[in-house]
């Protein structure tokens, strides 16, 4: 099945693969992602989660992610890449995340998008603190 | 006749073509965009494939062949109609394959690879499924051994079709001659079909035959005033390739961990059936994007919405 041929094909194919790989990034031709401020952490939220009414938004200090509350929910917005994904996580489980050394790290509960860490002044807010 | 695998002879033709399209960006000649971690997830997912392809090759082609020996006809390999007839029928088996793989859960499992980079570029095109053959699609293709078509010819005609595909994954063309756009699948069509707006969503299952689409009421056009934003309703946040290979079918497996008596759902609904509607499919995410308005019947509703609404990609 696996003959030598084929070994040496997979072979100069991952090489191939490699030197892409290198010319991709040496090109430099992601998207342009500034960070995140109230305006546009709003906008993605709404790309991702349309129709939502945002009931307060916490805007990530580097400008890679955002949490936002609606209702009995936590959206989450962060940055993969270049560019914005979305995932939603009941409110209680966003306001008792672990939040160390600057970080919020939210436990989003799905195998294609395991967690995410937002970088935040303090957490929870103390308004919301128990 | 001898036969060739036009895959393997392309592949030069792929990674030059990936090289000119990075090095034409760079330079601000062509629309593309690539980033590395996503360039390299994808042709990854392209290697592998062909890794998977020649584990499961074995099983396929002895499956053709045993269905070959009791077939209905004998078709000739070296007749022009019999090309033309296996280019036709072999295209109208992809489009029903391509279709049931967005619209059952346990096909798109497989199929959700191709579609989870949030890029549209020639990379893209090389992102391919590790698992296609366990999810058993190649069954599809056995109707045409049946039918008398040598399996041989049966795999040439999958190479060309894989390779005409290749070349429609850009941004870089963006409208081609009125006549080949009804006919053809085009870079246009293919960019709605990997599009996650709603209006695009399930749309353009073609391969290379656009008219299956147009026949079928799947043809969407892309709209100049809707640009395509790529990937899947809910996008990856991760680049580890195993996750990224195998996230749909841990997802079912969770599922049907969770709840055993929805199994048939969770296996055969459309993706993003849940028992109890907690989830959202396709034809449920343009019903809420495209709402019926006060009055008007379902015709405009289905006209704002590019046509009848499957399921989730």
């Amino acid at each position: 099945m696996f003959n030598q041929a084929f070994l040496i094909q997979v072979a100069a194919s991952g090489a191939a693969v490699a030197a892409l790989v290198g010319l991709a990034a040496w090109a430099r031709i992601a998207r342009p992602l500034n960070p995140l401020d109230d305006a546009t952490a709003r906008f993605h939220l709404g790309e991702e989660f349309p129709g939502r009414p945002i009931d307060r938004l916490w805007v990530a200090t580097d400008g890679a992610g955002a949490l936002a509350r609606s209702g009995a929910s936590a959206l989450v917005l962060c940055r993969v890449g270049d560019a914005y994904i979305g995932r939603q996580i009941p409110w209680a489980q966003a306001l008792s995340a672990a939040f160390r050394d600057g970080r919020i790290t939210l436990d989003l509960s799905d195998v294609a998008a395991p967690k995410a860490t937002i970088v935040l002044p303090a957490w929870p807010p103390a308004d919301l603190a128990a | 006749m001898k036969t060739f695998d036009p895959v393997t002879l392309a592949t030069p033709f792929f990674i030059a073509t990936v090289i000119l399209e990075i090095v034409l960006a760079r330079l601000n000649k062509v629309e593309a965009r690539y980033e590395a971690r996503d360039t390299a997830v994808s042709l990854t997912l392209g290697l592998g494939s062909t890794i998977a392809g020649v584990l499961i090759a074995g099983v396929s082609f002895a499956a053709s062949l045993w269905v070959y020996q009791h077939r209905l006809f004998t078709i000739p390999m070296n007749a022009v109609w019999a090309w033309i007839a296996v280019f036709l029928l072999e295209d109208l088996t992809y489009y029903v394959f391509h279709r049931l793989s967005h619209e059952r859960r346990i096909w798109w499992a497989a199929h959700v690879n191709h579609h989870s980079s949030t890029h549209y570029n020639l990379s893209t095109a090389l992102r391919q499924t590790w698992t296609g053959g366990v999810a058993g699609t190649w069954l599809l293709w056995l109707p045409l051994s049946l039918l008398g078509f040598p399996p041989a010819m049966v795999a040439i005609e999958k190479g060309i079709s894989l390779v005409y595909q290749y070349w429609i994954h850009t941004e870089t063309i963006r409208r081609l001659p009125a006549w080949f756009e009804a006919v053809f699948n085009t870079p246009s069509h293919h960019r709605v079909h990997h599009a996650r707006n709603p209006r695009y969503l399930d749309r353009n299952y073609a391969g290379i035959l656009i008219v299956w689409d147009r026949l079928f009421g799947s043809f969407q056009p892309e709209l100049d005033e809707e640009p395509c934003r790529y990937g899947i309703v809910k996008n990856l946040g991760t680049f580890n390739i195993f996750r990224v290979a195998f996230h749909e079918w841990i997802a079912i497996a969770q599922d049907l961990v969770r709840s055993p008596r929805h199994a048939l759902g969770w296996l055969f609904g459309p993706p993003g059936w849940s028992p109890d509607g907690s989830r959202e499919t396709s034809a449920q995410i343009k019903a809420r994007a495209f709402p019926p308005l006060h009055g008007e019947g379902t015709a405009r509703q289905s006209r704002a919405r590019g046509g009848e609404a499957v399921t989730g990609s």
